[in-house]
């Protein structure tokens, strides 16, 4: 869209400011950080996977 | 429409759970202990904020958040992410009450699209479009964007192999291609269409028409919800633009949207309309080609992240998706994680980690997490997350509703609204209608908002919780 972001700081230049932070730190993340989140992600996948996905069952929506 | 008003509806899904995974309670009930503050303030499962979002519970115990009207993509995903922090903190509160009255139950709020049996639920995208275009036109240029967006947008998922079907669970770009039954229809549920052709512009509806397009994926990134309008609307102002335009109708719609789910290169042949063929790749490529010229100075970095989404998927590398799309962020996500545990993507593992990554508590979501290592994006401030959970978008109509909700809560003063009409409940109060979306000014909200703070007269004296 094209109107003026009155209310949009963080929209454009801005924008890709941090997008090139976050790619630079994507670069130079250390693997303990990818281990880090390793390790969170088997303390959810260790407390009863296969039931938890069993226990959600809704309705559909829309 | 150069300048045109969307806004974004999010079904969540809802699970109460024991510690060891069992459920706890129904969906039915969680959601009823989920809504407790909301109806304290309101009365009412279904309110509007000072954001002038809308907050309900819709069929099926599923928590839905409406933005409200924007004209800006990026304040849109703000809004949209206020939404999310606005659930999270519910429940939150709700998991609080829980243990206090040593419930041991948890409620896990999912911002994603199906569950464990199938059920599907959705996001529903709503484009403001003019009502003298051709409405019946539209679909034809439309639909193939639309059944190849998701090469770009798709959340990803796995699939496991149908009836009669063999070989392993796969990778897929959107799993809910697969609850796409019509190209464009009145339906919702048992027909799902990939546009819905329900016409409620919300507006003057000599002037405007609604598009539904309901065949998105609920996304966390805020690249993909940004991408999923931005692009969309490019494409939108083009087909209105009234020239030549690219000729890719497909042979099926229905076929081609699954194809494309399972194509992880993007290159399958298509059969078209005409009897040729065409590809995911080629429909996204020859679509931002022909939006560029229409694209202005701001939105040069919709163009560039488009072509970066088209590429990742053309070449194989996906360096920069891996970190900006969801599809790609899970695609890496899960085959890491299915190796470390030496398992296959049909693993339950891994569905629990594709449920976790949508989770959108701060402390279980997967998806938090990896913004918190950079691995996810975070485009949009903390900051700005935050005010948009009770700052109204200042440049459409939402911008009045917003006054005049926070007036009407700050006093105390008993109202309803819905997305055109403002009111006083109290007796012989007359409403406002604003059927203009993009209207940010009026008298009679002025006159509305004086009469709220009594400064017409006295006020009613019915302050709600």
């Amino acid at each position: 869209m094209s109107q003026q972001s009155l209310n949009a700081p963080g929209h454009g230049p801005e924008d890709s400011g941090e997008d090139a932070a976050l790619a630079g730190g994507q670069v130079f993340a250390s693997a303990q950080a990818a281990d880090d989140l390793l390790d969170e992600i088997d303390s959810v996948l260790e407390s009863n996977a296969e039931t938890f996905v069993r226990s959600f069952v809704q309705k559909g929506g829309q | 429409m150069k300048r045109r008003v969307g806004g974004l509806e999010t079904e969540f899904g809802l699970v109460c759970v024991r510690e060891d995974g069992s459920r706890a309670l129904e969906p039915e009930e969680a959601a009823r202990e989920l809504f407790r503050p909301v109806v304290a303030m309101g009365r009412s499962s279904n309110v509007f904020l000072r954001n002038a979002s809308r907050l309900y519970l819709d069929v099926g115990s599923h928590p839905e958040y409406a933005t409200a009207e924007c004209d800006d993509w990026w304040e849109l995903v703000a809004q949209d992410r206020a939404g999310e922090r606005i659930f999270a903190e519910l429940t939150e509160q709700a998991n609080a009450r829980l243990a206090e009255a040593g419930q041991g139950a948890t409620i896990h709020l999912l911002k994603n699209n199906v569950d464990s049996v199938g059920n599907a639920f959705g996001s529903h995208e709503n484009f403001l479009v003019d009502r003298r275009g051709e409405f019946t036109r539209l679909p034809r240029y439309l639909l193939p964007f639309l059944v190849t967006r998701q090469i770009i947008t798709g959340a990803g998922g796995v699939v496991h192999p149908g009836e009669g079907e063999d070989g392993p669970a796969r990778f897929v770009f959107s799993r809910r291609s697969d609850h796409m039954w019509e190209a464009v229809s009145s339906a919702t549920t048992r027909t799902r269409p990939i546009i819905n052709t329900r016409d409620e512009p919300h507006g003057d509806p000599s002037r405007f028409r609604r598009l539904h397009v309901i065949v998105g994926d609920s996304t966390m990134s805020e690249v993909s919800t940004h991408l999923r309008f931005a692009t969309t609307d490019l494409v939108l102002r083009a087909i209105e633009g009234g020239r030549a335009l690219p000729e890719l109708a497909l042979h099926d719609d229905i076929a081609a949207i699954r194809a494309v789910a399972r194509d992880l290169t993007g290159a399958e042949p298509l059969p078209t309309a005409a009897g040729s063929t065409t590809s995911a790749v080629d429909v996204q490529q020859r679509w931002l080609d022909h939006v560029t010229p229409f694209a202005d100075s701001e939105e040069q970095d919709v163009l560039e992240q488009w072509q970066k989404g088209i590429d990742a998927v053309r070449t194989g590398d996906r360096t920069w998706a891996a970190t900006h799309l969801d599809w790609a962020i899970k695609e890496r996500l899960f085959t890491q994680v299915a190796e470390r545990r030496g398992v296959d993507l049909g693993d339950p593992a891994i569905e629990r980690l594709d449920l976790a990554y949508h989770d959108i508590s701060a402390e279980h979501g997967i998806f938090a997490a990896l913004q918190r290592r950079g691995q996810a994006p975070q485009i949009l401030s903390e900051e700005r997350i935050e005010a948009a959970r009770s700052t109204a978008p200042t440049t459409t109509r939402a911008h009045l509703r917003g006054q005049v909700v926070a007036a009407a809560q700050e006093l105390g003063v008993d109202h309803v609204v819905d997305w055109t009409t403002f009111r006083l409940t109290r007796p012989g109060a007359m409403p406002v209608q604003v059927l203009d979306p993009f209207a940010t000014e009026s008298d009679e909200v002025e006159a509305l908002l004086a009469e709220i703070r009594g400064t017409d007269g006295a006020p009613d004296s019915a302050p709600v919780a």
